[in-house]
């Protein structure tokens, strides 16, 4: 029997081969006509929104997990009557992006109002004719609030389209008791502390401090020759073993149990994790950090853009955005919070990852958002890093 | 009528499987081979024959595609080393323990994946007891670490597959008749002799199944490499994953997937070509 239900079995596998071919042969019939990005709408006549009246109604907002308070979202629903339906659903800006793309180019949002993702995100949305223009009689707040150095980025130099969220600064952490030494990007590369340093999996943020290593002040302006050079830095301390692997958050299970001793870092994560263990400590690279920033945005489509706005206004007001940055310890891009929280939590205000000096932060740079043919060789050449 | 019916009722039970089949997996499937052959950046795929998606997922990932499968077969050897001893002693030795033993089999799967995979993290962590171990015994250097490199890989595939090697093992030993041993044993067969021309053998379906359910999985898996391993250890699977997730380079994601589903389609072809397919069937195919 053995030979006939082999036979039987060829004859099946040839027919479902038979019925792919034909199937993609009928794809091919069917086509053609996908277009190229185009976007929504025209690149040149951005929409901007539309204000209607007393915002009402309901909104829904996606944004990063642990991004928020527990008192904002009811505060808001409070005082302005408004139903929030906040999803945490943002986990990485291209996994979202590649979630949300089909949706956009037919000119809808999926039921969101506002986005929150990266500047260098923002500005290919913004590129591709995802997002609209605020009105900005809808925010006055932010006007008034805006930290001075966010209010002119070279990506959106009159903020039409983009209001910051929450800024960061990534650099290095390390754990003082088993790497008191480690002090700049260049000494993750010693080979003092092979397999115990990790570094981000973010492109644009792991690369460039590596470039800042090599000496390019700033890399956000670097040529792609630059990028090639430090990537290869990164891609042959991958293979000899010095970086141990490549991480997101969870670097910080691993300084805990000291896996690893010094690793490319957020600021955030850093002053929750002192909280817990005091030898966690972030340190700014003696070649200055990469300063990034993620934006509320209002995509194209978005139902309700007056509540969007409304909410945009709520959390630029002082009072809000202490709670916030009360919680999640990254630098607010409001004026005035410092000065709240001076009364509340006097340490917090202190903080220099929280509220920076201008002469702590003089060595950073901004988060640089390659495009085009670079940005996809760039993309290609570090995932082939990180798959070894 | 009732002979009608009686020739027409196998087809109404195949019937809501079927559908199942081609709802969720066939017709994703045509959609995934349509994407595999597009080109273009996201937004604007265009279907165009673009074969060289599949020659570039070749050229460009050939090492992740032979690291998956060492590793997969690494896990599944180890797996069944493990678990024949361990089924077998729940088949003919546990006794009032058997029904015991076999949730202790199971009961990990009442824990997600995930959490089983992070798991492993604290296991194989730096200062855990268990490296402390091996660096006594010299197995791993002093200065060295098990977490992010290739045995902890396979050891995560190893843990997490091993259930589906010990069952369909179990299950062969089960069933076989304890007769036919004690026959061999009365024609004078020694217990070695018994277990390699009478259990062993009987047992091979078990055994084909096991390795089977665990190999193929073990393939595609990216969960141990992303957490257990180190960029040096990324399988097939983590890099379908970067391209879908984060190039969105959907087609050459699809490409790939194709590329691995055939590549797995032969090996276990070639596998039971060789291993006979009544081994995969049972008693019933002969």
């Amino acid at each position: 029997m053995r030979t006939e239900i082999h036979g039987r079995a060829v004859r099946m596998l040839a027919a479902a081969v038979a019925a792919l071919a034909l199937a993609l042969g009928l794809a091919a019939c069917g086509g053609g006509g996908g277009g190229g990005i185009e976007g929504g709408g025209d690149t040149n006549e951005v929409e901007t929104v539309k204000l209607q009246g007393k915002p009402s109604g309901s909104l829904t907002i996606s944004n990063w997990p642990l991004y928020i308070d527990k008192q904002t979202v009811p505060d808001f629903e409070k005082k302005s009557g408004i139903k929030v339906d906040y999803k945490e659903d943002i986990n990485a800006n291209e996994e979202f992006f590649g979630k949300m793309q089909p949706l956009l180019q037919e000119g809808e949002s999926g039921g969101r109002s506002i986005f929150v993702v990266a500047d260098w995100m923002s500005s290919k949305m913004y590129e591709l004719g995802y997002l609209q223009n605020i009105d900005k009689s809808g925010i006055p707040n932010v006007e008034k609030n805006l930290v001075a150095s966010l209010r002119e980025p070279s990506f959106d130099p009159e903020r039409s389209y983009t209001v910051p969220w929450q800024s960061g600064m990534t650099g290095i952490i390390v754990r003082t008791d088993l790497a008191p030494d480690v002090h700049s990007v260049c000494d993750l590369l010693d080979p003092k502390y092979k397999g115990k340093v990790e570094m981000l999996s973010e492109l644009r943020q792991t690369v460039p401090l590596v470039m800042k290593c090599e000496g390019v002040a700033d890399p956000s302006k670097a040529s792609e020759a630059e990028w090639m050079k430090a990537m290869d830095k990164i891609g042959q301390a991958s293979a000899s073993g010095q970086i141990r692997r490549f991480t997101g958050n969870d670097y910080a299970a691993d300084l805990i149990n000291g896996n690893a001793i010094a690793v490319v870092g957020w600021s955030g994560d850093a002053v929750q994790l002192q909280a817990d263990n005091p030898n966690i400590e972030w340190r700014m690279p003696t070649e200055g950090c990469i300063f990034w920033s993620e934006d509320m945005v209002i995509p194209i489509g978005a139902p309700n853009p007056t509540a969007a706005e409304a909410w945009m206004n709520f959390v630029y007001e002082p009072e809000v955005a202490a709670n916030i940055a009360e919680y999640v310890n990254y630098v607010t891009p409001v004026e005035g919070v410092k000065e709240v929280l001076a009364k509340r939590n006097p340490e917090l205000a202190e903080n220099q990852l929280i509220f920076p000096s201008s002469s702590f932060t003089k060595k950073c740079s901004p988060e640089p958002a390659p495009s085009g043919e670079l940005e996809q060789n760039l993309v290609r050449a570090f995932n082939a890093i990180l798959n070894g | 009528m009732t002979a009608v019916r009686r020739r027409l009722a196998p087809y109404f039970l195949l019937g809501p499987g079927t559908i199942w089949l081609v709802l969720f997996f066939v017709v994703p499937l045509y959609y995934l081979g349509k994407l595999s052959l597009e080109s273009g950046v996201l937004g604007g795929f265009e279907f165009s024959w673009h074969w060289a998606n599949y020659k570039d997922a070749l050229s460009l990932y050939d090492t992740q595609f032979v690291r998956s499968f060492v590793y997969a077969g690494a896990a599944t050897i180890l797996a069944l080393l493990l678990a024949y001893p361990l089924a077998y002693t729940i088949a003919f030795k546990a006794g009032r323990w058997r029904n015991l033993m076999l949730f202790a089999v199971i009961a990990p799967f009442f824990t997600t994946y995930l959490i089983r995979t992070l798991a492993w993290e604290t296991i194989l962590s730096d200062q855990s007891p268990v490296v402390s171990v091996l660096q006594f015994v010299g197995v791993v250097p002093a200065d060295g670490h098990v977490l992010a490199t290739a045995p902890a890989v396979i050891a995560g595939l190893t843990y997490n597959f091993l259930p589906f090697m010990v069952l369909p093992i179990y299950a062969s030993l089960e069933r076989l008749d304890v007769r036919l041993i004690e026959a061999a044993q009365d024609l004078y067969a020694s217990s070695r002799q018994a277990f390699v021309r009478v259990t062993l053998p009987l047992s091979a379906p078990g055994i084909v199944a096991g390795t089977l359910l665990t190999f193929i999985p073990a393939s595609g898996d990216y969960v141990n490499a992303q957490f257990l391993g180190s960029a040096g250890n990324q399988m097939i699977g983590n890099v379908i994953q970067s391209l879908y997730l984060k190039q969105t380079d959907y087609p050459s994601a699809a490409a790939l997937s194709f590329v691995l589903m055939a590549l797995i389609l032969i090996i276990v072809l070639v596998y039971i070509k060789f291993s006979g397919t009544e081994a995969l069937m049972g008693e019933e195919a002969r």
